[in-house]
């Protein structure tokens, strides 16, 4: 009787505690729910459309500076200047951009985001315009 | 005139009285002394406290002044006990006062909480060994959760001959708390363990928190339907609390319903320690096996905390173990005293307490199964 009962609540504690640890992931699913939506929608018919004879490296090359430059510059104009890098990190996370850090990264190594030395950053006009005014 | 003045001297509490009522007066002093100058739980003391004097003031019975006395008011007062209708209540009020964001954001604090109740079965072989029938030993091996009101609600339904000394036995250890723990905790820990520093707990976002109660009702009734009464009326005032929309009822429920509960249970709880029934060899075992219970209770929560640190890269802090016994907040305030002693930036508090209301769900739960296998 000692054994059952101690099984049987621990069992069930057991179980609680896995599903309240859960509870939080389950919520953040169903609070993104359109985002993972859009994600199968937009899937969806590329895979119908799927044409086997293009190559397929065309569509996925990585932007150039110049493209990486036009995307990020609304970005930087909605933060006050200077800005830390994780504040236009969000921003661009948030809005879905891919590989934020990679992009962030080739920005700050093409001098287009300049360190100012304590920790935050502007945005050089003189070389992150190009283009710009064109998109 | 002269016969009816010895008449009415040999009615009196003074001619009445034996040996045992004035232990059970030194009891209850004991107890209004502990809760007003050690301030030992003292809403559960106080009342209790007065309750054993006003039960042992000697009296002729026949007259329904005593509360084993049909129609006697105190009788009626002590309804809510023998019916588990008081312990329901103050789950109720101890819903809405528990904030279980704690342990919502580290769940796996809860399984300290189960182990500590293996304190409960491990009694429950000590009392049957010790010749207490069944029902008797599940009641008495349920002080080993430490909760007062679980205990008195499943003494109610196995054994309400032993309300009484389970009661007192429960509190008193309870209130005993800072006696009690600390040398088991330095036993079964080292220095070393002592010093561990437990991670801060990620925000609990409040949908959880609403989310949990209707989880664990679910989850916790449909495993153990008879711990219904208990965690119904707990996750209940929790909902109360979390939800927002009736801070009216969630205010009532954490203060004037669960008082007056209080009140009531307390009080009758002592008055039901009439010399006659409560001073009998039962209840020196029901002490002892209490004690034992809640020791076993202690150390079982701390050794598998050292269990859990084989197994996780994060390691917890053993003596959380301790506050896996539903005694709310006393153990976990005595946990998070020892981890300052060891440590003046060791705060221990939020994680005890994620310990200790995951030990008032499981010894509920216990409750619920204990009871179940007598039906």
């Amino acid at each position: 009787m000692a054994a059952v009962g101690a099984t049987i609540v621990f069992l069930g504690l057991v179980v609680l505690s896995f599903v309240i640890s859960q509870i939080h992931k389950v919520l953040r699913l169903w609070e993104e729910r359109e985002k993972y939506l859009d994600r199968f929608k937009k899937k969806a018919p590329a895979v119908a459309e799927e044409e086997f004879d293009q190559p397929i490296y065309k569509e996925r090359r990585l932007p150039t500076v110049d493209e990486l430059a036009n995307t990020y510059r609304p970005l930087v104009e909605k933060l006050d200047e200077p800005f830390s890098l994780s504040q236009l990190f969000e921003i661009a996370k948030k809005i879905g951009l891919p590989h934020p850090h990679l992009s962030i990264q080739r920005l700050r190594d093409a001098d287009i985001l300049v360190a100012q030395g304590d920790g935050t950053f502007i945005w050089n006009n003189l070389k992150g315009n190009i283009g710009f005014d064109h998109v | 005139m002269f016969d009816l003045f010895l008449h009415f001297l040999s009615n009196t509490g003074y001619f009445l009285a034996d040996y045992r009522h004035y232990i059970m007066i030194v009891v209850g002093s004991t107890f209004l002394y502990l809760g007003t100058a050690k301030k030992y739980e003292p809403l559960l003391l106080v009342p209790i406290g007065f309750g054993i004097l006003v039960g042992n003031i000697p009296f002729f019975k026949g007259f329904g002044i005593g509360i084993y006395e049909s129609n006697s008011v105190l009788h009626y007062l002590y309804f809510g006990v023998r019916t588990g209708v008081y312990p329901s209540i103050v789950f109720l009020g101890l819903g809405a006062m528990t904030d279980f964001s704690s342990l919502l954001a580290q769940p796996k604090l809860m399984l300290l909480g189960a182990a500590a109740q293996m304190g409960i079965y491990f009694t429950l072989l000590g009392a049957l060994f010790l010749g207490f029938l069944p029902k008797e030993a599940a009641s008495i091996a349920i002080i080993g959760g430490a909760d007062g009101p679980t205990s008195i609600f499943l003494t109610a339904k196995l054994a309400p001959h032993l309300i009484g000394p389970i009661a007192i036995a429960a509190y008193s250890y309870m209130a005993l708390i800072p006696v009690i723990q600390p040398p088991i905790m330095l036993l079964l820990t080292s220095k070393k363990e002592r010093l561990i520093k437990m991670p801060p707990s990620r925000q609990v976002s409040k949908k959880e928190l609403l989310i949990f109660p209707v989880v664990g009702v679910l989850l916790c009734c449909f495993l153990a339907p008879t711990a219904l009464p208990l965690l119904g009326m707990l996750f209940l005032g929790n909902f109360l609390k979390e939800c927002g929309v009736v801070n009216r009822l969630a205010n009532t429920a954490q203060s004037a319903i669960i008082d007056t509960a209080t009140i009531f249970l307390g009080f009758t709880v002592g008055c039901s320690t009439q010399a006659d029934v409560f001073l009998t060899p039962k209840s020196i075992g029901i002490f002892f096996l209490g004690a034992v219970a809640f020791s076993i209770a202690t150390a079982s929560g701390v050794i598998f905390g050292k269990i859990m640190n084989l197994f996780l890269k994060e390691k917890i802090n053993p003596l959380l173990g301790a506050a896996g016994v539903s005694a709310v907040p006393g153990s976990a305030r005595e946990v998070h005293l020892m981890g300052l002693k060891e440590d003046p930036s060791n705060f221990l508090l939020m994680h005890g307490m994620a310990c200790n209301s995951s030990g008032v769900i499981g010894s509920a739960v216990c409750a619920g199964i204990l009871w179940s296998f007598f039906i």
